[in-house]
């Protein structure tokens, strides 16, 4: 009867799948996955793949914040910067979107990189202070360019397609969002094991100590602002062409907070808890919706009351997080796995 | 064990029949919408929301559509595009709709391709944008009133006839709101004869805009246009502009020709004029009118003093939807195309004077408007012109 969690070596501790349970329940996680496009609706399917896009967009970010502690409120502008490069390689030079992609990721990180510049002068609030102004600056870019940008009216995406099939519904564009979210998961999760993994996590500790250890500053940092950018600019291009179109409205400074808030209630410096925390901020608006249309059908009168009231019911529900979990949704999750793990001699 | 078998298995039946027999069932007429209920647009989604249960419920009292009852669902949009376009989604995949009204231009323009090729449903929105009003690129989407570049037409035209040749400032928001119909604006200016000296833009609830009055007065501007506000700065410029000795009128688009903008200008009222599509709650002389004025006092009697225009625009909209399904269903089938066939084929509907007799323009809009002025006394607005139409 197991009575805690004990690896033996290094390389057991850096297993991905560290138990037979853990790979039992995310191979049927992953059938699972595999299967809803077929038992979901449209709605259902439409929410699945916004969930993906603030899955990679929230990595991303957990990435720089979680795991390098560089603070970022711009992360919304890079989202912007890739969406734009997907949409201006698609519609203006004609290329696929399958090779935008890539391009809008490695756009977004050239600009996360400028933007990263500051941070190795400054730090904490002033960081906080220079990212904003990256987002400001883009959104500026984003309605003033009008002859690259289409100013407010924005550009219209065409389906992503594949030999004569196109992507058209909610449903086969999920496929394409599963692809990349897996891919994206898959990839931070091996990086946060490697040595630039553990390079990030050192900044974040204490950066002085990092660099006294051998750590270049310069190349990390901009390295995960460059990698967070690249995460955010993807996230972009797939979620403009979900939609077929993409204006400036799409990124307000609001966007980057509320990916902020996402690492948070997920968990900092955790990939599951860039999952669970996008998971959370996409759905529970979305269930509160549906229940306050309950609300609205069975009080007729009263929604000016009841519809509202979701807007305070979600935000005291992410406070009452902080307060009982503020190491977010994922450290809830290990501590309900260990329960039954250890059970009975869980404490 | 074989009692228990035979029970799901019954059970399973029943649920297999009622689902089919639900599904074979003629679907009664339709419209779904999305309000923005809740966010900064709350003030007009909250109006609008009553106006298109209101409308349902009164034709529904009247036989409905050919005697099918009229089916009308609901969801907060928060006037955000995610949330909206959500909503839109789960509205659809729960009702199927033969009708949508959406909460924003930006839901509009991000839905509009989707519309056009798979939803293919009669669809109009809280927007008075292009994008609802180009039926050769969005054949199923319409406005219930003119375009903003048509208000701003319906303005030019009163300037052009009352001051021809007058110096002219477009003051409009840095947003896609405030920006849309500038460059038609220009145009307009230019065939109509008048002199666009200016254009100031300042944010939405900016306080700072002395450099903009100040500009306005080196330029000797007679007439300035908002367009892109509901109320600050408006109100601001006006009083302003008194200090700073600039003498000129103040005319503004729809969202800010309203009871909001009026009790914040108070004794300054007479100095604004604006364009609107609607007869106001108060001109109970109008039939229509009167019985909302009725209805509401009867069912809402919290808003039994007013009811805004966006109500009056939520109010017509569904007078729109309605007929096209009682048109459509008359001929044959309510689907996509039948819709717009019956869209088209509206010219002078009469609406009890809610607005002139209702003819859909080709660009799927309704080009009238009527010039208002402020009353300081009395804190409603006045027409100061007849209803002009744009050809």
């Amino acid at each position: 009867m197991r009575c805690g969690d004990f690896k033996e070596t290094y390389i057991k501790d850096e297993e991905i799948f560290q138990s037979l349970f853990v790979k039992f329940w995310l191979g049927l996680f992953f059938i699972f996955l595999l299967v809803f496009p077929f038992i979901a609706n449209a709605y259902m399917l439409y929410v699945a793949n916004m969930i993906g896009f603030a899955i990679i967009a929230a990595v991303g970010l957990n990435l720089l914040t979680g795991f390098t502690g560089q603070i970022s409120l711009g992360h919304a502008a890079f989202v912007g910067v890739g969406a734009y490069t997907s949409a201006i390689l698609v519609t203006r030079l004609g290329f696929s979107f399958w090779l935008s992609i890539p391009c809008a990721g490695l756009v977004a990180a050239l600009a996360g990189m400028i933007i990263g510049i500051p941070s190795l002068r400054v730090k904490g609030l002033y960081l906080c202070i220079a990212t904003l102004a990256a987002q400001f600056i883009f959104e500026f870019i984003f309605i003033h360019w009008e002859s690259m940008t289409n100013g407010i009216t924005g550009i219209n995406i065409p389906c992503p397609g594949i030999g004569g099939f196109e992507f058209v519904t909610e449903k086969s564009f999920y496929w394409i969002t599963l692809f990349f979210v897996v891919l994206g998961v898959g990839y931070a999760r091996n990086l946060i094991r490697s040595r630039m993994g553990r390079a990030f996590v050192a900044i974040r500790d204490r950066d002085l100590s990092a660099e006294i250890i051998g750590i270049n500053l310069f190349r990390y940092k901009l390295s995960a602002f460059a990698i967070s950018s690249f995460y955010a600019g993807v996230a972009g291009a797939l979620w403009v062409t979900f939609l077929k179109v993409v204006t400036p409205d799409h990124f307000p400074f609001i966007l980057s907070i509320h990916y902020l808030a996402m690492i948070i209630v997920g968990g900092l410096g955790s990939i599951l808890g860039s999952i669970f925390g996008a998971i959370f901020m996409t759905l529970v608006p979305e269930i509160l919706n549906y229940l306050s249309e309950i609300v609205k059908m069975s009080a007729p009168g009263y929604e000016e009351i009841f519809v509202p009231m979701k807007e305070v019911i979600f935000g005291v529900l992410i406070v009452l997080f902080l307060v009982f979990e503020p190491r977010g949704l994922a450290e809830l999750w290990n501590r309900i796995k260990n329960f039954f793990r250890l059970w009975p001699f869980s404490y | 064990m074989k009692k228990t078998v035979i029970f799901f298995l019954s059970l399973v039946l029943c649920i297999g029949l009622f689902t089919v027999s639900k599904a074979m069932a003629e679907q009664n007429p339709t419209i779904c919408a999305v309000h923005p209920f809740t966010g900064r647009f709350a003030f007009a989604g909250i109006h609008g929301a009553d106006a298109m249960e209101d409308a349902v419920a009164m034709a529904n009292e009247e036989g409905g559509v050919n005697g099918k009852k009229i089916e009308y669902y609901w969801a907060d949009g928060e006037y955000k595009n995610d949330v909206g376009i959500a909503a839109f989604k789960r509205l659809y995949a729960q009702h199927k709709p033969h009708c949508m009204f959406g909460q924003s231009t930006g839901m509009t323009k991000a839905l509009a391709p989707e519309i056009k090729d798979r939803y293919k449903v009669l669809y109009s929105a809280y927007t008075f944008a292009e994008i609802a009003a180009t039926p050769e690129k969005n054949p199923n989407m319409f406005i219930a009133g003119p375009k903003y570049s048509e208000m701003f037409g319906v303005l030019l035209k009163y300037i052009a006839k009352e001051k021809p040749g007058a110096n002219i400032a477009f003051f409009y928001s840095d947003t896609e709101f405030g920006r849309e119909p500038i460059p038609v604006g220009r145009e307009l200016c230019k065939k109509m004869g008048l002199n666009l000296v200016a254009e100031e833009i300042a944010k939405v609830g900016g306080v700072d805009i002395t450099t903009q009055i100040l500009d306005m007065k080196r330029k000797k501007v007679d007439y300035c246009i908002f367009h892109g506000f509901v109320v600050t700065p408006i109100q601001n410029v006006i009083k302003q502009s008194k200090d700073y000795g600039l003498n000129c009128k103040f005319m503004g688009t729809f969202w800010s020709t309203e009871k909001h903008l009026l009790d914040q200008l108070k004794g300054l009222a007479n100095e604004y004029m604006g364009v609107t599509n609607y007869s106001y709650y108060y001109q109970d002389e109008y039939p229509m009118i009167k019985k909302i004025r009725e209805w509401t006092k009867k069912k809402h009697p919290k808003f039994a003093e007013y009811r805004s225009q966006a109500y009056m625009m939520n109010f017509l909209t569904m007078q729109i939807f309605i007929e096209c399904l009682r048109r459509a269903d008359k001929s044959g089938a309510i689907n996509g195309d039948s819709l717009v066939k019956a869209l088209e084929s509206i010219k002078n509907f009469d609406v009890g004077g809610l607005m002139l007799p209702v003819t859909i323009s080709k660009n799927h809009s309704i080009p009238v408007g009527r010039v208002m002025k402020g009353n300081p006394k009395t804190m409603k607005f006045d027409p100061v012109s007849d209803w002009i139409s744009l050809d």
